[in-house]
């Protein structure tokens, strides 16, 4: 079997795969178009016959798509600018520096990343509700998210900043710049590229948090998307075009993104997850 | 005053105050609430005393109580099934998805990130999806199942409770594969090429090699893998949330989902703080585990 016969033919078994590991995204798009009795059809139809774009329209007015997608780019944008003016500094401290203090620093950053949400959102909606936090409902999400995912944050970034060579910045302080000029003019251009694809790793999954947001935002006009996706979504629902219809709203801004930049996105993280 | 200045704009102090301001952050949002979890589930809290700090301590009658109640080992053992199934099935796939891209064709590595897509997806869409693909009458899972001939009668995926808890597991396997997959395609990635064609020259077959190559080069990144998964998979809360909500009677309940139920369904606050409290406990059992084997790596 010659070389060019081979990759082509795995190449098709590679498609295949994938597109069998997608097929529930498929699917999704599919059934928002269908009418209400093509979706319940037996034997399901895997393409839309009679395709209702409509149903974006209506979908968006009923549920009031817009304000929960508002909410849920207010909450992930505020966490994420959050993140990355505390993180960067933090990252930047602890991949500048090799002695005991950066290895408990790193220890217990790791540590705090494993923390599930569902856990720990019992003691932070008590101590939240004390401090009167919770009449600022959306803030207290911001935090919330911010303190889950800093962690995170801090070990891609600082896989980003151990790539910047050292030499540059001393160069930089000999040249008669302080730390401050040398970090803010040399070290952090440098570095722009992976604090971008992490803040946006992190703005994707903000986007779609859940358990803070479910617990703690009582107020409908304050919920994002994913709370507004659950509350749709009641035990014995049939509007299944209706919530497919939501779901493709909701996801297809994040999966453009993904694909757009999908290249720097897998190479950032796999930079910084096994690290 | 004045060489405080200077430290911070030029000196130690730049370090320390970049350094310091974000653990302060963290200290009080995740290392306070940590404590204050442990203080809660030796008090009693209800309703009342919710909004003050001066509880009645009740000693460990939070957890007599707990361990007390029937639905408690059931629980504990749906966990233990969720996660060693939902490892098992997203470690094996993820390996041999890996295996297959890590063969190199062209267009591989832009197909294999593909796969990511999961990853960055809300969990509440992926649980809306899957419950429609698992829904019992129309959902297209058990007519491919009929199709092929597999079962011969429609699964109530979601409201059967010998099933409930694997409709959770099946979801969570599609989440997890593609994060397994990228990670252990880093970790093979990472093999010198050079040590399987000194195998092939000394006649070793493809079976032998991935024996005596490929597993025994790859045991710390699936031992960081396997802890990694650990972690996540008692993260998982989004698709309890959206399949099955931990029901039908409980069938589907596993403790993260159970802690968050009593606190914000029951209100029963020292409860749920009792259940976090000892799952946190393994969680961070599991992050040891996960630290120690990718030391090496994290010291550069």
């Amino acid at each position: 079997m010659s070389i060019a016969l081979r990759d082509k033919l795995m190449l098709m078994v590679a498609v295949l795969l994938a597109a069998v590991y997608l097929f529930p995204l498929y699917w999704m798009y599919v059934t928002a178009l269908k009418t209400g009795s093509a979706m319940f059809a037996s034997p399901p139809s895997f393409w839309p016959s009679d395709p209702q774009w409509s149903i974006y329209g209506s979908v968006w007015q009923s549920r009031n798509v817009g304000r929960y997608l508002w909410n849920s780019f207010v909450i992930a944008s505020g966490a994420v600018s959050l993140i990355v003016i505390l993180g960067t500094g933090c990252a930047y401290v602890l991949a500048r520096y090799r002695n005991a203090w950066v290895d408990v620093g790193l220890f217990l950053i790791l540590m705090l990343q494993v923390l599930p949400a569902s856990l720990m959102i019992t003691p932070i909606f008590v101590g939240f509700s004390q401090l009167g936090l919770l009449d600022y409902p959306r803030v207290a999400v911001i935090l919330a998210i911010a303190a889950k995912s800093m962690p995170f944050f801090v070990v891609l970034v600082r896989a980003a900043f151990m790539s910047v060579p050292m030499e540059l910045e001393e160069a930089a302080l000999v040249d008669g710049n302080s730390r401050f000029g040398a970090f803010f003019h040399i070290v952090l251009p440098l570095a722009r590229n992976g604090i971008l694809v992490s803040a946006i790793l992190i703005f994707m999954q903000a986007f779609g948090e859940f358990v803070y947001s479910k617990s703690m935002i009582q107020a409908i006009e304050y919920q994002p998307a994913s709370v507004g996706l659950n509350s749709f979504m009641g035990p014995n629902t049939n509007e299944w075009n209706n919530i497919m219809a939501y779901a493709a709203m909701y996801v297809t801004p994040i999966l453009a993104i993904f694909v757009l930049l999908q290249r720097r996105i897998v190479s950032g993280l796999t930079s910084g997850a096994l690290k | 005053m004045r060489r405080l200045l200077l430290s911070i704009r030029d000196g130690r102090g730049f370090d320390i105050g970049l350094v310091s301001v974000p653990l302060i952050f963290l200290f009080a949002m995740a290392g306070l609430p940590l404590i204050y979890n442990i203080v809660m589930s030796f008090q009693e809290v209800d309703m009342f005393s919710l909004g003050t700090f001066a509880r009645p301590f009740v000693g460990f009658k939070n957890y007599i109580t707990l361990f007390s109640q029937p639905e408690t080992w059931p629980i504990l053992g749906n966990t233990a099934i969720f996660v060693v199934a939902s490892i098992a099935g997203q470690f094996t796939i993820g390996f041999a998805l890996a295996l297959f891209f890590w063969t190199g064709f062209p267009g591989s590595s832009w197909l294999r990130g593909l796969f990511l897509v999961s990853w960055v997806m809300p969990g509440l869409v992926v649980g809306a999806i899957w419950n429609w693909i698992l829904s019992g009458d129309f959902g297209v899972l058990n007519f491919l199942l009929k199709e092929s001939g597999l079962v011969s009668a429609n699964i109530f995926w979601r409201s059967d409770p010998n099933f409930s808890l694997w409709a959770v597991v099946i979801a969570n396997i599609w989440l997890g594969i593609s994060f397994n997959m990228i990670l252990l395609s880093v970790g093979l990635s990472a093999i010198p090429q050079d040590l399987y064609e000194a195998a092939e020259l000394d006649g070793a077959n493809v079976v032998q090699r991935f024996y005596t190559i490929t597993l025994p080069m790859m045991r710390s990144s699936i031992g960081a893998l396997v802890a990694l998964g650990l972690i996540f998979t008692l993260q998982q809360f989004d698709l309890f949330a959206a399949i099955t909500a931990g029901g039908p009677n409980n069938s589907s309940n596993v403790a993260q989902y159970w802690a968050w139920d009593l606190s914000f369904r029951q209100y029963d606050f020292a409860q749920g703080a009792t259940i976090s409290v000892i799952m946190i406990v393994f969680v961070m059992f599991a992050s040891v585990v996960y630290v120690r084997s990718t030391r090496h790596e994290v010291r550069g």
